[in-house]
């Protein structure tokens, strides 16, 4: 299956980390790895998007940051979702769902 | 949710403030991701070498993702006008000339106004350390000789019984008195006697030991004394044990009661008084109704409104005078405030000119700051066309100008801050009277946003207009001119060519202003009208009454004294009086002549008294007109002698000899005449304020020995310094416990006594200096750029024929006129100026156009020179260089 035209990936990015720390605190590599997976590698973060989107959601608010200890046993830095950033992925979510469901009604017009 | 707001926060202002540490965990962040993907290649089977590179590979560019992190901390407005900044400081960087001038321009400007509102803030604002002042009224009693007069006892007594319904009143007098201790030199100490409720009244407890008993006010009881902070610091090195300890005041005993605190002792209302002692006086004393000599303040009831308290006050005069006519006839009472009285009559209105003039170096400043701006951004005209051109908005192009401003003013202010700080410390150190305490000026915030506000607005405002100015350039125009001559158009050119003008002629203010005082205090510091300074020593003795309780002791002490001064080699003469020759004399008495019709209670002629010792005219120089002087012939028991001086010969008798005509004191009883034996010539005070009795009538000490005295001594020649010494000691040989006040050479009292008119004329000076020197840069600068503007058009000049001269000419002429046409406007102001000081210093001579016109000529001088700098250069112009370089 192809990747996803990068490009169709900016809008989402923010709503896609959202949604993956929504269960529980990861860093960076396993927020790509997390998404890369569950979207059978169709999405594939490059850390040249997924870093800067991270720290500008932090800015924001949404989710908040904490150093922990890694799998392997390394100090990494974890994120994890604010009360904030939980209403502005439904917020978020709800509105990606019916933008979808729009987009798909006019895509499957007779 | 509170908790991670401030989690927030924190994060937030880490990134904002702590950037070492942000980056070190951003690094930290990145690292872990590479280091995950090389562990995954490394688990796909690559070497650890492969495995590294092709996880860089993957990861790309570090750099570019953290800058685009980096991007993510700071708010995007923020970073923006950080980036604004720091553009505009490397553009001023790039001009450092032009950005240290004005810099130095706006501290001097703003910092000079700072140093005057501090002072004025400090002087005339604070308010004195008495608890409920606004409570506290001070009484004059007007006459037609002095509209701030004094009290006599038995008037204030009057005025004490019947004072219940007005409040509390209390009176006091200045008393220096001399203290001797065991071992030690006697000195004179500055004190006053007070009525026991004084300090009471102002609210101020002492904060060791007691306040006066209302019984101390009886004699007998008299002899106990409260202190200051600062004596009790300096000279009983502030010991607990100071409670009760005996002293010699005057030569008696007399115990320390109390020490008052440190805030009492404030130079606008009683001074630096270091001995406070009640009055005692006795029943004779206070029924005496002639001798003017006590001030009264009086504490209102709170319940009692102003205006009634004011009536009473008033109705109280007048009943005295009516009761009283032979004394109080024409006096008036009149209540103020106790603060509109704690700083001369002129000083507030000279503090509010120190500040008007100051404004004038602003404003002088900042149209030089307005001038460099408009003047670089003129040069910079064909950048705004092109980034105008490119699609620039207005306000993008106002940014960095706005920015760069903004930058000046940061600096200036604090740079002007330090400016303030170093003027207020020198006017401190300035203002160190005889007492050798300085005058506190003191740090005040509103003073501080003031000259922050000052340098804001004045920056932004004088930034921005010819911001303004320059962006309503025609691109078009612009970009055809290829910056090449750019002068600016008519708009701009009479812009600044009024700019110029305006500081030319408020530093034409500033300069004739500080002119014509200082040349009106040299000519009174150096105005020995009627006597002669030249070898002269004078100092002052007070002989205590408990040691000289009668008039022949103190005769008997005179003439012991001066017989031993005499005895000197190096003395020619000597001589004692109630005042020095060339202070005003405040010993006002009102006379009658004999065989004339008496005039109207109150309206009798006044003059001041000098008592003075036989000698006295020839020690001091006072030329003898007619006559005699007094001699040996005067003692106590012939008949009374005077010697009047010669404006009022002239003032009472006309063109009628004087000589041989009687005179009397009125209030005396009987009337007790005296023959005038002779005339002496006019003395004129020194000090500023014009004396309001003209006429001076002279007693010999023989006749009227007063306690307090003026020692004068002429020596033969310059006196070597020892002499002073020496006539020190002759005097505490007669008595230890007699100290010499103020023994020195009359030229440098003199000067002591004017410090406060000096101080007036070196912040004059220091305003006028900088006021002409930001003028002279101001037209410097503006004529040497017009010049390098219109080099083409000089070359073009030259090359048709034109000789340097003309040239040369041609720029002299342009700035000149400028010049000159601020000056003529400047004159009218200076001339204002000149009229508001003659005013308040009627003493001076202030109306001397010749000053005025000597400032102009040289003002006009100045200018010339700004503008042969830049006048020359364009003379030498090489025309075929200046065309080649178009």
């Amino acid at each position: 299956m192809d990747k996803v035209r990068s490009e169709l990936l900016q809008g989402t990015l923010d709503l896609l980390i959202l949604r993956t720390l929504a269960g529980a605190a990861l860093h960076g590599w396993d927020i790509a790895k997390r998404i890369a997976v569950v979207s059978n590698d169709r999405l594939s973060l490059k850390q040249g998007s997924l870093y800067p989107a991270l720290h500008r959601l932090e800015d924001r608010g949404w989710i908040e940051a904490e150093w922990g200890i890694s799998k392997a046993g390394r100090s990494a830095k974890f994120y994890r979702l604010s009360r904030r950033g939980r209403k502005e992925l439904q917020v978020e979510k709800a509105h990606w769902l019916s933008f979808a469901t729009a987009v798909q009604n006019v895509l499957e017009m007779e | 949710m509170f908790s991670e707001t401030f989690r927030w926060l924190r994060t937030r202002c880490s990134r904002l403030f702590c950037r070492g540490k942000a980056e070190a965990a951003l690094d930290a962040e990145l690292q872990f991701h590479l280091d995950q993907l090389i562990a995954q290649f490394r688990g796909e089977g690559m070497t650890e070498r492969e495995a590294r590179l092709a996880a860089q590979r993957e990861f790309g560019n570090a750099v570019v993702y953290r800058e685009e992190i980096r991007d993510t901390w700071r708010p995007p407005e923020l970073a923006d006008i950080w980036r604004t900044l720091r553009f505009a400081s490397r553009s001023l960087q790039r001009s450092p000339g032009f950005a240290l001038l004005a810099i130095i321009t706006l501290a001097l400007g703003i910092g000079g106004n700072t140093m005057m509102f501090s002072a004025f803030t400090s002087i005339l604002k604070k308010p004195l350390p008495y608890p409920g002042e606004e409570r506290l009224e001070r009484f004059n009693r007007a006459t037609p000789q002095n509209a701030t007069g004094d009290f006599s006892p038995a008037d204030f007594r009057d005025l004490q019984r019947a004072a219940a319904s007005y409040g509390e009143v209390a009176a006091y007098t200045p008393s220096d008195c001399s203290l001797s201790e065991p071992a030690r030199p006697a000195e004179i100490v500055s004190g006053i006697r007070c009525t026991a409720n004084l300090l009471g009244l102002l609210g101020v407890p002492p904060q060791l030991g007691r306040n006066f008993l209302p019984q101390e006010d009886l004699p007998g009881n008299d002899r106990v004394v409260i202190i200051s902070d600062r004596c009790w610091q300096k000279r009983f090195g502030g010991k607990d044990d100071i409670i009760g300890r005996t002293l010699r005041v005057d030569g008696q005993p007399h115990e320390i009661v109390g020490v008052l605190p440190a805030s009492f002792n404030d130079w606008r209302h009683l001074g630096w008084v270091d001995f406070f002692r009640p009055f005692g006086f006795d029943k004779d004393k206070m029924s005496d109704r002639r001798d003017t000599i006590l001030r009264v303040i009086g504490r209102r009831s709170a319940l009692l409104p102003p205006a009634q308290a004011d009536a009473f006050i008033a109705n109280f005069g007048a009943h005295l005078a009516k009761d009283f006519p032979e004394v109080n006839a024409g006096s008036s009472w009149r209540a103020v405030s106790l603060a509109s009285t704690t700083h001369g009559r002129s000083l507030p209105a000279m503090l509010k000119m120190c500040i008007g003039l100051s404004a004038f170096v602003l404003l002088i400043a900042c149209s030089n700051l307005a001038n460099f701006l408009l003047a670089r951004t003129i040069t910079r005209s064909r950048e705004f066309a092109v980034r105008s051109a490119l699609g620039a908005s207005r306000g993008q192009l106002l940014r960095p100008l706005v920015a760069e401003t903004f930058l000046l003013a940061l600096a200036g202010v604090a740079l002007a801050m330090l400016v303030a700080r170093w003027g207020a410390d020198w006017l401190s150190y300035r203002s160190i009277g005889e007492n050798g305490e300085p005058v506190t000026l003191v740090f005040s915030w509103s003073v501080f946003a003031w000259a922050l506000g000052a340098s804001f607005i004045t920056a932004i405002a004088f930034g921005m207009a010819p911001a303004l100015f320059a962006l309503r350039l025609n691109v078009n125009e612009a970009l055809k001119s290829g910056g090449r001559g750019m002068t600016g158009d008519r708009g701009h050119r009479r812009f600044r060519q009024f700019l110029i003008v305006g500081q030319f002629a408020m530093a034409m203010v500033l300069l004739a202003g500080a002119a014509v005082f200082i040349r009106g205090l040299d000519e009174l510091n150096h105005r020995r009208a009627g006597w002669q300074s030249a070898h002269l020593i004078t100092g002052t003795i007070v002989l205590p009454a408990a040691s000289f309780p009668d008039d022949q002791q103190v005769r008997n002490f005179h003439s012991l004294m001066l017989e031993r001064l005499q005895a000197m080699p190096e003395v020619a003469s000597a001589s004692v009086s109630s005042f020095t020759p060339f202070f005003d004399w405040p010993d006002i008495r009102k006379y009658i002549m004999q065989g004339r019709a008496l005039p109207k209670p109150g309206h009798e002629p006044a003059a001041a008294v000098n008592t003075v010792s036989s000698r006295y005219f020839e020690t001091v120089g006072t030329r003898i007109l007619t006559g005699r002087s007094f001699d040996e012939r005067d003692t106590a028991t012939s008949p009374k002698v005077i010697v009047v001086s010669q404006a009022t010969a002239r003032g009472l008798f006309g063109n009628e000899s004087a000589l041989g005509k009687r005179l009397a004191q009125t209030g005396s009883d009987p009337q007790e005449w005296a023959e005038i034996i002779g005339i002496a010539a006019d003395v004129k005070s020194v000090l500023p304020a014009a004396p309001q009795v003209t006429f001076q009538v002279y007693e010999p000490t023989e006749q009227h020995p007063v306690r307090y005295n003026e020692i004068m001594v002429r020596t033969a020649n310059s006196a070597p310094a020892r002499v002073v010494n020496d006539i020190r000691n002759v005097i505490t040989g007669l008595d230890p416990d007699l100290p010499v006040h103020d023994l020195q050479l009359a030229d440098s009292a003199i000067d002591r006594a004017n410090y406060q008119i000096a101080i007036l004329r070196d912040i004059l000076t220091l305003f006028a200096m900088l006021g002409l020197g930001l003028a002279s840069v101001g037209i410097y600068g503006v004529i040497a750029r017009t010049m390098a503007q219109r080099t083409n058009e000089f070359a073009i000049r030259f090359a048709l024929g034109a000789r340097a001269r003309d040239i040369s000419r041609l720029v002299l002429a342009s700035g000149v006129k400028l010049a000159l046409l601020g000056s003529a406007i400047g004159l009218i102001g200076a001339l204002g100026v000149t009229h508001i000081l003659a005013a308040w210093n009627s003493g001076m001579h202030l109306n001397s156009t010749s000053t005025v016109l000597g400032t102009t000529v040289f003002l006009v001088g100045v200018a010339l020179v700004a503008c042969w700098l830049p006048a020359r250069r364009a003379g030498r112009i090489n025309p075929i260089d200046a065309l080649r370089a178009e």
